[in-house]
């Protein structure tokens, strides 16, 4: 494996946001014991920080003192360089101390974003899950476009089973970022927990129009990655509404649409579709036989 | 492969031209003439150069990528989305099980 395909394939995770720990320290690690001077320009630093994260996601904190040593020569003061000598203090320290080491970074500079959201996660692992929230709250009050922040406050009311409030923030991040189907995705599936299956079939019915506005023929096509997450949302709200009509409206208010025996088809068609080529052969067995029980 | 080496001739094919016209006109002037009309074979070898370096060059153009935003969130995975790494909790159990890797085992002693 090369050193160049190993950094383009580092870049990938960095733009794509992508956590897969193991398989960063693996190809960081030879990278970083082949240079012996800082070679590889801007995306270098870019490039430590990267891999003094993954080391400390799988405990191998010496590697990451090694990286965090080299960007705090370089960058004496960096808020960004504090934010991750404050993830290594959260790995061999006790929380309180690692909280009072963000209070001591807010009170110099209250506006680094990095920290409080850092000061929060701390918040959150410890267990005080109300004071998180007060805390998150209160940071989206201040960065009110940080979609991030909107995606975590529904995750953690999603876990105290708060979906009502879970579904707010992710209206929110809706707002923010409107042509992203995975926040409509997961606002469709609150909505399925929540019990509030019209608004659930709406959400579905979005995301699979988002995912496939492209394709000139969608039907002639098996639809791939989360347009079938998103059909088997479909279908399951279909099935529920025309075997048990719902007695109270839904919490939003939100009519059943009157042509649902013609969803729950076009679902079924759709999911069978998605199954049928070589990839779903695992599945396509139970797939036929669930479909087929009702 | 067939771009680049219609990119290649093309090159020396315009270096040739320009050489050839230089000669050329260093010719005329050792001659003392008036300055002349170019030959019309260093002209053809010009524009032959320039229509072979086009083909070339879109030949040799990297793959086309799509452009609306549907077919951009076709290629991301929820992971990816979903990763909220300003919040990422980096102390998880991982560090109790990488013992084999060495010191982490130490560290995980310390830290209840």
């Amino acid at each position: 494996m090369s050193l160049s395909s190993a950094l383009q394939q580092l870049a990938s995770y960095r733009a794509n946001n992508t956590r897969a720990s193991q398989e960063t320290f693996k190809k960081g690690v030879t990278i970083l014991k082949s240079r012996n001077a800082p070679n590889l320009g801007e995306d270098g630093w870019a490039f430590l920080e990267q891999l003094a994260l993954a080391s400390i996601d799988i405990g191998r904190l010496d590697v990451a003192d090694e990286c965090t040593k080299q960007l705090s020569e370089k960058f004496p003061n960096s808020p960004r360089v504090a934010v991750l000598v404050g993830i290594r203090k959260e790995a061999s320290e006790s929380p309180e101390s690692v909280l009072r080491y963000y209070d001591g970074v807010l009170e110099e500079d209250s506006a680094n974003a990095a920290i409080w959201k850092r000061r929060i996660s701390v918040l959150k692992r410890i267990g005080k899950t109300e004071k998180a929230v007060d805390e998150l709250s209160k940071f989206l009050d201040t960065f009110y476009t940080d979609v991030e922040g909107w995606l975590e406050l529904a995750d953690i009311y999603s876990s105290c089973n708060q979906y009502t409030s879970s579904l707010q923030a992710l209206s929110h991040a809706l707002v923010l970022a409107p042509q992203n189907p995975f926040t409509a995705l997961q606002f469709a599936e609150t909505a399925y927990t929540a019990g509030d299956l019209p608004l659930a079939l709406k959400m579905f019915l979005v995301v699979t129009e988002m995912v496939e506005r492209d394709i000139p023929a969608p039907e002639d096509s098996a639809p791939t990655g989360i347009s079938v997450r998103a059909w088997w949302g479909v279908k399951l709200c279909s099935r529920r509404l025309i075997e048990s009509p719902p007695s109270s409206p839904s919490a939003s208010d939100t009519p059943v649409p009157k042509t649902i025996k013609l969803i729950d088809e076009l679902a079924t068609e759709r999911v069978l579709t998605s199954y049928s080529g070589e990839q779903g052969a695992e599945g396509r067995q139970l797939v036929s036989q669930w479909i087929s029980a009702y | 492969m067939l771009g680049r080496v219609f990119l290649i001739v093309a090159t020396i094919a315009i270096f040739h031209a320009a050489f050839s016209a230089y000669e050329h006109l260093s010719q005329l002037k050792a001659l003392e003439r008036p300055e002349g009309q170019l030959p019309p074979d260093i002209i053809l070898e010009t524009l032959f150069a320039l229509a072979l370096g086009i083909i070339g060059a879109s030949l040799n153009a990297p793959p086309l990528k799509e452009i609306t935003w549907a077919s951009e969130m076709r290629k991301h995975k929820i992971d990816d989305m979903d990763s909220r790494l300003g919040f990422a909790n980096f102390v998880n159990r991982g560090r109790n099980i990488s013992s084999q890797l060495g010191q982490s085992s130490q560290r995980s002693a310390k830290v209840s």
